[in-house]
C-alpha cells in the first residue's frame, strides 16, 4: 500500500540517524523506541542494505542484524547525510501540536503532566518553524466536565469507590448507585468506564449525566474485565437487539447522523427510512416526540403507540 | 519483481540529501536501481545529448517522469525540502540541502517525552496517526528519551479523537495548502445536496463532530459546514483564495447557536416532580408548586421546543406563547399518529 511505503520511508530515514549513534543496538529496544513491532523493524532492516547514495558506486548501507543486535559496518560510507534528524513535515507538526493543545485542556492531566506538555508544545513549535503554521488550521475541543472528571480521576488514583446519581434520558430519571471506576476516556464526550455495584456489570457513564458524585472510603474493587475497544465506536447494537424502523421527512434526516443504523433508504419525498437496532426501543420514545411532524415510528407498534399516547396526555395538560 | 516503493523513495531521499551539488534527473535515474530497472538509463544518458532529451522522449521517459514527480511529492509530504536548480546549460537539478532539512536542536526531558507520547496517541485517523508516529520517530532520532509508561501504567485517561467523515482528509489537505474546494452539501433540513464552492480555513472538532469554517465563494460570506453532511467527494482546485483568511475563526460559537445553546430569552415551564433533571440543571430559578409539579425558569434559545417535547406529559410550557405554540404543534403531529 502506498501509505505504508511512505510511512516506512519516513521511519527508515529516522532509523538510520538513530542507529548511527548506537552501534550494536538491540532489536527489542529499537522497536520499542520507534513504536513498532520487531517484525516491522526486521522488515526495515531488510530494505536498508538496498539503500544508499549511489547504486553504481556501491555506496550502500551495510546494516545487518543477527535478530538480537543491529550492526552498521560502514556508518561513514554514505556521507554524513543521514547523520542528522530531519525537520518536521507540516502534517507531523500538525498531528503533534493539535493533539498536544487539545490534551493540555483536559482536567484529568496531573498538573506536572500538563506543564510538561505545555513545555514540550512550545519546544515543538520552535523546532517545527514554519511547518507549525498549518497546525492552526485544525483544532479539537474536548468536553471536560471538570468537577466530576477531577473526582473520578482522584478515585482511580486512590482506588476508591464512588457514589453517583446518574441521569438516564431514556427513563428521564436519576438513579443512585455505587461504582468502582476503572478508567476515563474521551470519545467526543467524556466517559467513565466502571464496575457498577447496582447491576453487578461493567457500565459506561457519560460524565455530563452524572448529577452528583461523592468519593467513598471503601476501596474500589472491580473484577478483572476486558476494557471496551474504543476504536469500534461506542454504540454497538447486538444482532439480537430489537429492530426499529423510523420514517423521517427532509427535516428529520439528522436522525441518520446521530443514531448508528443498519440502513437508511432514500424516500421519494426527500426523507429517509431508517432501520436501527437498540436493546431498549422504549428509549426512543423521546426521539419520536422530538421528531413531531418530521418523522414517525413505523415499527414496533408498541413504541409508536407509546409516543402517540404520551403526546395525547401532554396535550390534555394544555386543555386539548 | 518490481523494487518496493519504500526502497525507491529511500534511495531518492539519500541521494538528494547526500549530494552537495544539484543532481539532474538523468543522474538520479542512472543511479537509483528502481528507476534503472523499470525504465533503463534513458535517452539522455545513451546519447549524451542533454537538452535534446525531451524532444525524443519515449513512453518510458514519460512514465519515468511521472514516477519521479510523484516520488518527489511523496518525499515533500515527509517534510523534505527539495530545491530545483537550473544550471547554466539549462538542465534542471535537484538537491535537499542539509541545513534546510535539519531539525533544529531540541532537547526534551522524560516527562515531556511522556506527555507527547500520550498526545500523539489520540489520533485514530490514519494519516494523522502516521504523521504523529513519524514526528515522534524524528524526535527519537534527535535524542528524545524513551519515557517510562508514566501514563499507561496509571491509565486514568484515554483520549481518542474520532474521525469518521470521509471528507476530513481532503479538507485537511486543502486547508493546509490553501486550495479552494468543491463539494455537495446537504443542509440539515433539505433533501437534496447543493454544490458549494468553499475556501477552507479551519477544521474543528467539537463534541465529537467535525466542522469546517471557510469562505463560501458563491454566497460571498463566511460559513460553517458539518462534515457529516458533505455528500460525495471533496475536490480541490488549483486556484488561489479570493478572500483574506481571518486570524480568528468562530466555529464553536456558530455550532452552539445551531444547537440552541445561545439563549435569547427566558422561558417559564412546569416540570413534574422527580423528572426533567437536565432542565433543572439549567434552571435559573425553581419553585415548588405543591401539586406534584415544580415551576422552572430556563434559558430560551433556538431548538428549545424540540427538546421540551421529548419530556412528553412531564413538561408544560407556560410562556412565552410562541414556545408554547411550537411545542403544541409538535405534540399534535405526534398525537395524530
Amino acid at each position: 500500500m502506498a501509505g505504508n511505503a511512505i510511512d516506512q520511508t519516513r521511519r527508515m530515514l529516522s532509523l538510520v540517524t538513530y542507529l548511527r549513534e548506537r552501534p550494536g543496538a538491540r532489536v527489542t529496544d529499537v522497536a520499542r523506541a520507534f513504536g513498532i513491532t520487531e517484525d516491522e523493524l526486521i522488515g526495515d532492516l531488510d530494505v536498508l542494505p538496498m539503500c544508499g547514495t549511489s547504486f553504481r558506486g556501491g555506496d550502500l548501507l551495510d546494516i545487518d542484524t543477527d535478530g538480537d543486535r543491529i550492526w552498521w559496518h560502514n556508518p561513514d560510507a554514505s556521507g554524513s547525510s543521514t547523520g542528522e534528524p530531519l525537520r518536521l513535515a507540516a502534517d507531523e507538526a500538525t498531528a503533534l501540536l493539535v493533539a498536544a493543545r487539545a490534551v493540555a485542556t483536559l482536567p484529568g492531566l496531573r498538573e506536572s503532566g500538563r506543564q510538561a506538555l505545555v513545555r514540550a508544545t512550545a519546544k515543538i513549535e520552535a523546532a517545527a518553524g514554519e511547518a507549525a503554521g498549518a497546525s492552526s488550521r485544525l483544532s479539537v475541543t474536548f468536553e471536560s466536565e471538570g468537577g466530576v472528571f477531577a473526582d473520578v480521576d482522584r478515585a482511580i488514583a486512590e482506588r476508591r469507590r464512588v457514589w453517583i446519581t446518574y441521569y438516564s434520558p431514556a427513563r428521564d430519571e436519576l438513579t443512585e448507585r455505587e461504582v468502582d471506576p476503572i478508567r476515563l476516556f474521551v470519545v467526543g464526550h467524556t466517559y467513565m468506564e466502571a464496575w457498577c455495584r447496582l447491576s453487578e456489570a461493567r457500565r459506561t457513564f457519560r460524565l455530563d449525566r452524572v448529577a452528583e458524585i461523592r468519593l467513598l472510603d471503601e476501596p474500589s474493587d472491580p473484577p478483572p474485565v476486558e476494557l471496551r475497544d474504543l476504536s469500534e465506536g461506542l454504540v454497538q447494537p447486538a444482532a439480537e437487539d430489537p429492530e426499529v424502523v423510523i420514517e423521517v421527512g427532509p427535516g428529520g434526516r439528522w436522525v441518520a447522523e446521530y443514531y448508528p443504523h443498519d440502513s437508511a433508504e432514500e424516500l421519494p419525498d426527500g426523507g429517509l427510512r431508517i432501520t436501527l437496532r437498540t436493546p431498549d426501543p422504549a428509549s426512543l420514545r423521546r426521539l419520536a416526540l422530538r421528531l413531531g411532524g418530521d418523522g414517525r415510528i413505523v415499527s414496533p407498534a408498541a413504541l409508536a403507540d407509546s409516543a402517540r399516547d404520551a403526546a395525547r396526555e401532554a396535550l390534555a395538560a394544555y386543555g386539548e | 519483481m518490481a523494487i518496493a516503493k519504500a526502497e525507491r523513495l529511500m534511495n531518492l531521499a539519500l541521494c538528494l540529501l547526500g549530494t552537495r551539488r544539484p543532481l539532474s534527473k538523468r543522474e538520479l535515474r542512472g543511479s537509483i536501481e528502481a528507476y534503472l530497472e523499470a525504465f533503463g538509463p534513458g535517452n539522455g544518458a545513451a546519447s549524451g545529448a542533454e537538452s535534446g532529451a525531451a524532444d525524443n522522449a519515449t513512453g518510458s521517459d514519460d512514465a519515468f517522469n511521472r514516477m519521479f514527480e510523484r516520488d518527489k511529492d511523496d518525499l515533500r509530504e515527509l517534510g523534505l525540502i527539495i530545491e530545483t536548480v537550473e544550471s547554466v546549460d539549462g538542465e534542471t537539478g535537484y538537491l535537499a540541502r542539509r541545513d534546510s532539512n535539519r531539525l533544529p536542536p531540541i532537547t526534551l526531558d522524560v516527562e515531556e517525552a511522556a506527555a507527547l507520547g500520550l498526545a500523539a496517541s489520540v489520533w485514530q485517523q490514519a494519516r494523522l496517526a502516521a504523521a504523529a508516529s513519524g514526528a515522534l520517530q524524528k524526535l527519537r532520532a534527535a535524542g528524545m528519551p524513551l519515557a517510562e509508561e508514566v501514563y499507561g501504567s496509571h491509565s486514568a485517561l484515554e483520549t481518542r479523537i474520532p474521525v469518521h467523515e470521509a471528507a476530513f482528509e481532503p479538507l485537511m489537505l486543502a486547508a493546509r495548502d490553501r486550495r479552494p474546494v468543491v463539494f455537495d452539501y446537504r443542509k440539515a433540513n433539505s433533501a437534496r445536496p447543493e454544490q458549494r464552492h468553499v475556501e477552507p480555513w479551519t477544521l474543528e472538532c467539537w463534541r465529537g463532530h467535525w466542522y469546517l469554517a471557510g469562505w463560501d465563494r458563491d454566497r460571498k460570506a463566511e460559513r460553517v459546514f458539518r462534515l457529516s453532511r458533505i455528500t460525495g467527494k471533496v475536490r480541490s482546485r488549483g486556484i488561489p483564495f479570493t478572500a483574506p483568511v481571518p486570524d480568528h475563526v468562530t466555529v464553536r460559537e456558530t455550532v452552539e447557536r445551531w444547537a440552541g445553546e445561545t439563549a435569547t430569552g427566558t422561558a417559564r415551564i412546569k416540570v413534574r416532580a422527580d423528572h426533567g433533571y437536565p432542565l433543572r440543571a439549567r434552571a435559573t430559578s425553581t419553585r415548588e408548586l405543591g401539586d406534584g409539579w415544580d415551576e422552572l425558569e430556563i434559558p430560551y434559545g433556538h431548538g428549545l421546543d424540540a427538546w421540551l417535547v421529548e419530556f412528553g406529559p412531564d413538561v408544560v410550557v407556560l410562556e412565552p406563547a410562541e414556545l408554547r405554540d411550537a411545542v403544541l404543534d409538535r405534540l399534535r403531529a405526534v398525537a395524530k399518529g
